[in-house]
């Protein structure tokens, strides 16, 4: 659980953008998870964490959508909202490194790659977990690491250092 | 074929994804590219970087207590299971290209269903709904976070009067309570389930109002032209020596089993495969079959499935041919995925073509909770719930063998509904739910039924509500018709509890400054009768009515010592101090397991159905389990 508990809140909040919300949904998972058969899910674990985790996340983001219903003209208005508060302190903390530049990537793209990149899910996880073909997923990281190299080269501060801690 | 530096192939390559004749093919081509080697190097950089950052990011952790929580429970799974095998997992299975080609399509296929509900999901406008900023606020609560103690009793004019759960209020600033009744029993089944279990139930799925109302008092039958009686008692505080508990009673009309209306019923079952354990579907069945027992030709029953695919399985057919519904019922099976907004879209068709005017019409979904909505949204499944409703189709949701923790959305769809939700464990509480209690089930005597308590400041220093957190309504709900609120049924008992801090007694409540501009709020206005307690009042709407009914009593203060009370209302007290106790309430006072024992006993009573002695085995089992 402690090894899971952070990145699955972080995971959550990609689609709660809270905080708060995101531990009630990982606290949940993991209550869901005692559940479980602990033989069955074994080497599934990660993939069962996360599948559920963004289901729960998704079951909750509707619910709040609920109360609140939107004409469909106002939610396609509402296409790029404001980046929330949680993200743009994210944003301010990492500015000169590719997680901050990473806020700026779509959310089923920040998905992939935290999935990827924190969790090291393979493709065929991830399309799981996120209910996608497996070209899709392939296109989703492809697309977000072009995007981040992009940005990465075009911000000398970033790329110089990021030579220094590759190196 | 020449590979393009842009294709996601290369990418895929890059991180290691590729097996196989993609890969050869790949390397292949690198060998007579430098263009593309560094465009690879590139990528497998950025990968690296990622992960290096990943990996030194700061993770937000799980609240203390709800990490202690869940590692109770877990604890046992973890052990049986390799820990270090999680984290080094690589996808086991070697896959054919064959294989893969089934897997690739059928993906596709789920995308395909899921993308329009999931894009509209995710076009997310952040909004604070009220109701969910409370459930934060309880969570946080109830896991021991205190930081929005604070925000308790402003003279709050909007959203609800009282944010928080349950807090002591003063009348002079909050003298409205206002909420909507709930005859759910669910709570109480599952956190049974959970005792049964060996484990503690998690502090959220203690609703003490469902634990207050699984149990049937005896209040009077109405005697004039509503369709239920209302009783107050008020006597001393089990919990508290200092304070003192208002119970409120309501009883719904009984109505005998010949003048049943004719009922049209569409069992809506869940088949998917998740539903093959003993306690789901095969429950499922016995518990239905005793369901139809009862039913008479005036009654029909059709059955609709839903899975990958939702089907009618048995038309309308006449409550007396009991071999025909009970073969259908018999003949189902579990397998397949779950779709519920196509089910539940034929079945209320079926209800509509078989409508009953002036009958019991309702439909009776039967789950697991894994509700998934498949090309519907859940907003509009909960708009057509709501429609269907108001045009005399009413759903009942009962939950089988599920984790607790979709019993909000079953909920919520139940609520939405005009029905009611139960949760059943066990054979028994089946025949609670659907024979002994089958017209409470089944006929809805009065719906949108509220409770607006407004309290003396004379007489009271301080007032809570014990539950029914979810179910507060702002204080100008009450006289809006509009607004959605329980329903009772035939022969139903509904039981509120308010613990009272009588004036006089000192309070500490976490004040705000005294107020400029008010009247001074402090200094009860004269005038009005100083030996009222409170005053009760009640609205609802007949079945198919649309305008709400006032009913209003003012309650007198007495002094009746607890240990002069009714055996219902010790029993009702000690129920609630039982709930307080699991979910380690901040405002349980003395209560602890022995002494919930203690005061449960005291309340037994004859106990004919045996649901007391049941729960003061629970209360034993709570405490073993506490060490």
């Amino acid at each position: 659980m402690d090894r899971y508990a952070g990145p699955l809140t972080k995971y959550a909040m990609l689609i709660t953008d809270d905080l708060e919300v995101a531990r009630d949904v990982v606290q949940d998972t993991f209550i869901r998870l005692c559940d479980e058969n602990p033989v069955r899910l074994d080497s599934h674990l990660a993939q069962w964490l996360f599948t559920v985790c963004r289901n729960r996340a998704l079951d909750v983001q509707r619910k709040e959508q609920r109360m609140k219903p939107l004409s469909d003209v106002e939610m396609n208005s509402q296409a790029s909202p404001e980046p929330s508060p949680a993200i743009q302190a994210e944003r301010r903390e990492a500015a000169t490194e590719a997680l901050g530049l990473m806020a700026d990537l779509p959310k089923n793209q920040q998905e992939a790659i935290r999935l990827k990149f924190q969790n090291g899910l393979s493709y065929l996880e991830i399309s799981k977990v996120m209910n996608l073909t497996v070209t899709n997923v392939g296109f989703l990281i492809h697309t977000a690491i072009k995007a981040l190299r992009q940005q990465m080269q075009s911000k000398p501060d970033v790329a110089a250092n990021r030579m220094r801690r590759t190196t | 074929m020449n590979i393009n530096p842009d294709d996601p192939k290369l990418t895929a390559y890059a991180l290691g994804e590729l097996r196989g004749k993609e890969h050869e093919e790949i390397e292949r081509q690198l060998e007579g590219s430098d263009q593309m080697r560094r465009e690879v190097e590139e990528i497998a950089n950025v990968g690296a970087q990622l992960s290096k950052e990943f990996a030194a990011e700061p993770l937000p952790e799980l609240n203390y207590a709800a990490q202690l929580a869940v590692k109770a429970k877990l604890e046992p799974a973890l052990s049986t299971t390799e820990r270090a095998s999680w984290w080094s997992f690589r996808f086991p299975i070697r896959v054919t290209p064959l294989g893969f080609l089934v897997i690739l399509s059928i993906v596709a296929i789920l995308a395909a269903m899921m993308l329009p509900a999931l894009s509209r999901a995710k076009s997310k406008a952040r909004r604070i709904s009220t109701q969910d900023e409370q459930r934060t606020s309880m969570m946080a609560k109830l896991i021991g976070s205190d930081s929005d103690r604070n925000r308790t009793s402003d003279l709050n004019t909007e959203a609800y009067d009282h944010i928080e759960d349950n807090p002591f209020l003063s009348p002079a600033q909050n003298p409205l309570s206002t909420f909507s009744i709930d005859v759910d029993t669910a709570s109480y089944s599952n956190v049974r389930r959970f005792l049964n279990e060996g484990r503690l139930p998690p502090k959220d799925a203690v609703r003490i109002e469902e634990l207050i109302n699984y149990f049937p008092y005896a209040y009077p039958q109405p005697t004039d032209e509503h369709p239920f009686s209302v009783t107050v008692e008020v006597a001393g505080c089990p919990w508290n020596a200092e304070h003192r508990v208002a119970r409120l009673g309501l009883k719904g009309k009984e109505i005998a089993a010949e003048k049943r209306p004719p009922s049209n019923l569409v069992f809506l079952i869940d088949v998917s495969g998740s539903m093959m354990p003993d306690n789901k579907l095969p429950l499922i069945k016995r518990a239905l079959r005793l369901l139809v027992e009862q039913l008479t030709e005036k009654d029909s029953v059709a059955i609709v499935v839903y899975a990958g695919n939702s089907g009618l399985v048995l038309p309308p057919t006449s409550g007396d041919q009991k071999q025909k519904i009970l073969s259908a019922l018999d003949r189902l099976e579990a397998g397949g995925s779950t779709n519920g907004g196509e089910g539940i879209g034929q079945a209320y068709a079926t209800a509509m073509r078989n409508f009953i005017q002036g009958g019991v019409n309702r439909v009776l979904l039967c789950t697991d909770g894994d509700f998934n909505v498949g090309v519907t949204s859940q907003g509009e499944l909960i708009r057509l719930i709501q429609d269907k409703a108001k045009g005399g189709v009413f759903l009942s949701v009962f939950g089988f063998g599920m984790g607790n923790y979709k019993d909000s959305t079953l909920e919520k769809l139940a609520d939405k509904g005009n029905g009611n939700y139960g949760y059943i464990d066990t054979l028994n509480e089946a025949r609670k739910v659907f024979v002994e209690q089958m017209n409470g089930t089944l006929i809805t005597i009065a719906k949108d039924v509220k409770i607006q308590v407004e309290f003396n400041p004379n007489q009271v220093s301080a007032y809570r509500l014990i539950g029914y957190e979810n179910r507060l309504l702002r204080k100008e709900d009450f006289n809006d018709d509009k607004k959605d609120a329980g329903e009772i049924g035939a022969g139903h008992t509904v039981t509120a509890l308010y613990e009272i801090v009588p004036s006089g007694k000192a309070m500490n409540l976490p004040g705000v400054d005294p107020l400029k501009y008010q009247p001074n709020p402090q200094v009860p206005v004269g005038g009005h009768p100083s030996g009222e307690l409170m005053t009760v009042k009640l609205r609802y709407k007949q079945p198919d009515g649309d305008s709400s009914q006032l009913v209003e009593f003012p309650i007198a203060a007495s002094q009746t010592a607890y240990a002069q009370a009714s055996g219902d209302f010790k029993f009702a007290a000690a129920v609630a101090a039982f709930g307080m106790v699991l979910r380690e309430s901040p405002y349980k006072g003395t209560a602890t397991f022995d002494a919930v024992a203690e005061l449960g006993a005291e309340g037994r009573g004859s106990d004919a159905s045996g649901y007391r002695t049941e729960f003061l085995k629970l209360v034993k089992e709570a405490k073993a389990l506490k060490r």
